[in-house]
């Protein structure tokens, strides 16, 4: 028997986040998302992001949530338009990633 | 805590700890920061920590029963794919199972933390063992600066005072940008993303499988296939129980070649583990961990303008010191070594009572008169070798070809093995190609 292939939801089901349970916790990574839908040539965040944080809808429009965030930093440095803004996680209010085996 | 440290680490991973461990060691009073609830708890690698540096950090690790890594390696591999075949340099050999080992496997949520024990262990032992201390779960959002001169740290409302700061924050190196000396923006060209999964078997046959004996290891490096069309590589390490699957991308090369509402980046680490060589190594196991992390590339144009200032030094991937010569991955033990060179350089600027960039200075030479800097200047080339758009597609689509011809025996005549040879150069490249690649290739490694 072979693997099953994963979807990226059943892929992000083995991580585990810090402040997993909090029902609202402080966004670390600020997405201009006007910049993405109007000036940015290429949207390559939503392609290169690992985890999926950027998607876009089927009118086109990019979209942003930091709640799957594993921290990596590729958007902060795929994006050439100034668009991400990108900190650490607050350990106390914000989310980020916890890794079990890294 | 009023008082002031003679240093603050910032980052508990294998830069941090190490230059902990040494400052510990020589008697010194620090504060080593985490942001993570452990130390490990926000690190991702490959990984393997290459060459023989942990044994004179931790000199017992390797007698420990349950140290923090995980296999040692004996056993490297690297491997050319095409669609439907796999064609590897293989390298096993007793000589890799004397001591000190020359690479260990490790797993950085339970190797850093275990590293942090040991440093804990020093700082026990050490003069300041009621006022050094390792802190977790706190974010350094600022270093402090007075006159030009760093002089402490920041975190949340409370501040942290002494009289150097030892970066040792990462790729993402937030504060090396914030004291200056690197960009704001770091563009995409010199880095990549790492993606991984820790993929979970029955020890015995994971042992079986990749014929390992007691805590031996195997790296496998993979070309070709692997990466679909993107400039990388594949890896494959063996843990403990589980092994170590993933890909590095080139960040560049994924911008340019992929495109929105397309494959992203994780449909290429499904489409390597589909290929028949790598499904056949993975057949029955579980993924438990699906992870992923920007890595610098050891190009140098990446690093920062000087490793360090007034009061301050940088460490480790947070100074870009990683390198992918194509032999193997180094980063972690270019961590360790960079780590401990800058405690170093703490622990004679405190002799002299001198923090200043001109004392500090100390800590670029001696990085430079190391194998750190020395193999990255050496094999800057082969860095940029390593972009070369052939070896990504046809390289190992010419050598596969090659292999199948070579390797099938029919009834009916075969061609001559230089006959064999012609017929892959001819479907693939030509001669020119070849000989010019193969140039490019000899001056850089």
């Amino acid at each position: 028997m072979s693997m099953k292939k994963m979807s990226i939801a059943e892929r992000l089901g083995t991580v585990s986040y810090v402040n997993q349970g909090k029902s609202e916790a402080k966004p670390h990574i600020l997405v201009d998302t006007d910049i993405c839908n109007h000036t940015c040539p290429h949207k390559a965040t939503t392609y290169v992001c690992p985890a999926n944080c950027y998607t876009i809808d089927e009118a086109g429009k990019v979209h942003f949530q930091f709640e799957d965030c594993i921290e990596c930093g590729t958007c902060m440095y795929a994006c050439d338009q100034n668009a991400v803004t990108w900190h650490y996680p607050d350990p106390e209010s914000g989310r980020g990633v916890k890794w079990n085996f890294g | 805590m009023d008082e002031k440290f003679d240093c603050i680490v910032i980052g508990g991973g294998v830069a941090g700890l190490s230059a902990a461990m040494t400052l510990a060691r020589n008697n010194m009073k620090f504060l080593l920061i985490e942001r993570g609830e452990f130390s490990g708890s926000k690190n991702v690698s490959g990984g393997v920590l290459w060459g023989d540096g942990l044994a004179s950090l931790v000199p017992d690790y390797q007698d420990e029963e349950d140290g923090g890594w995980e296999r040692f390696i004996n056993h490297r591999r690297l491997t050319f794919m095409d669609g439907q075949s796999a064609f590897s340099i293989d390298f096993k050999s007793d000589h890799f199972e004397e001591k000190p080992y020359k690479g260990v496997i490790v797993l950085r949520a339970k190797f850093d933390n275990w590293l942090a024990g040991k440093v804990q262990e020093a700082i026990d032992a050490s003069d300041y063992a009621e006022d050094s201390f390792i802190a977790t779960s706190i974010l350094v959002e600022e270093v402090l600066m007075e006159n030009g001169k760093a002089v402490g740290i920041r975190a949340g409302e409370e501040k942290f005072h002494a009289d150097c700061v030892i970066l040792a924050e990462g790729v993402n190196n937030l504060l090396t940008r914030q004291v200056g000396l690197q960009d704001q923006y770091v563009p995409a060209d010199y880095l990549a993303t790492g993606v991984k999964e820790i993929i979970r078997f029955d020890r015995k046959v994971l042992e079986d499988r990749f014929q390992l004996d007691g805590l031996s290891g195997m790296s496998n490096e993979f070309l070709g296939f692997a990466t679909d069309g993107i400039e990388g590589g594949g890896f494959l390490y063996t843990n403990r129980d589980s092994i170590s699957l993933g890909l590095v991308l080139g960040m560049k090369s994924m911008r340019e070649k992929m495109k929105p509402n397309d494959r992203k980046i994780y449909d290429i680490l499904t489409h390597f583990k589909q290929h028949p060589a790598v499904k056949d190594m993975i057949r029955g196991g579980e993924v438990v961990e699906y992870s992923g992390h920007a890595v610098s590339t050891g190009d140098m144009r990446v690093m920062p303008k000087e490793v360090y200032a007034d009061g301050v030094l940088i460490a480790g991937e947070a100074a870009n010191l990683l390198m992918n010569s194509g032999k193997a991955i180094q980063g972690m033990d270019y961590a360790l070594h960079s780590g401990v060179l800058a405690a170093e350089a703490v622990i004679d600027a405190k002799k002299k009572g001198d923090f200043s960039a001109a004392s500090l200075k100390q800590y670029r030479e001696a990085l430079e008169d190391s194998f750190v800097m020395k193999d990255m200047r050496n094999f800057q080339k082969a860095v940029h070798f390593l972009h070369s758009e052939q070896l990504f597609g046809m390289v190992p689509n010419l050598v596969c070809d090659f292999g199948r011809q070579f390797f099938t025996i029919e009834n009916k005549p075969t061609p001559k093995t230089g006959k064999m040879l012609s017929n892959a150069v001819k479907r693939h490249s030509s001669y020119t190609e070849l000989l010019k690649l193969g140039i490019k290739g000899a001056r850089a490694l």
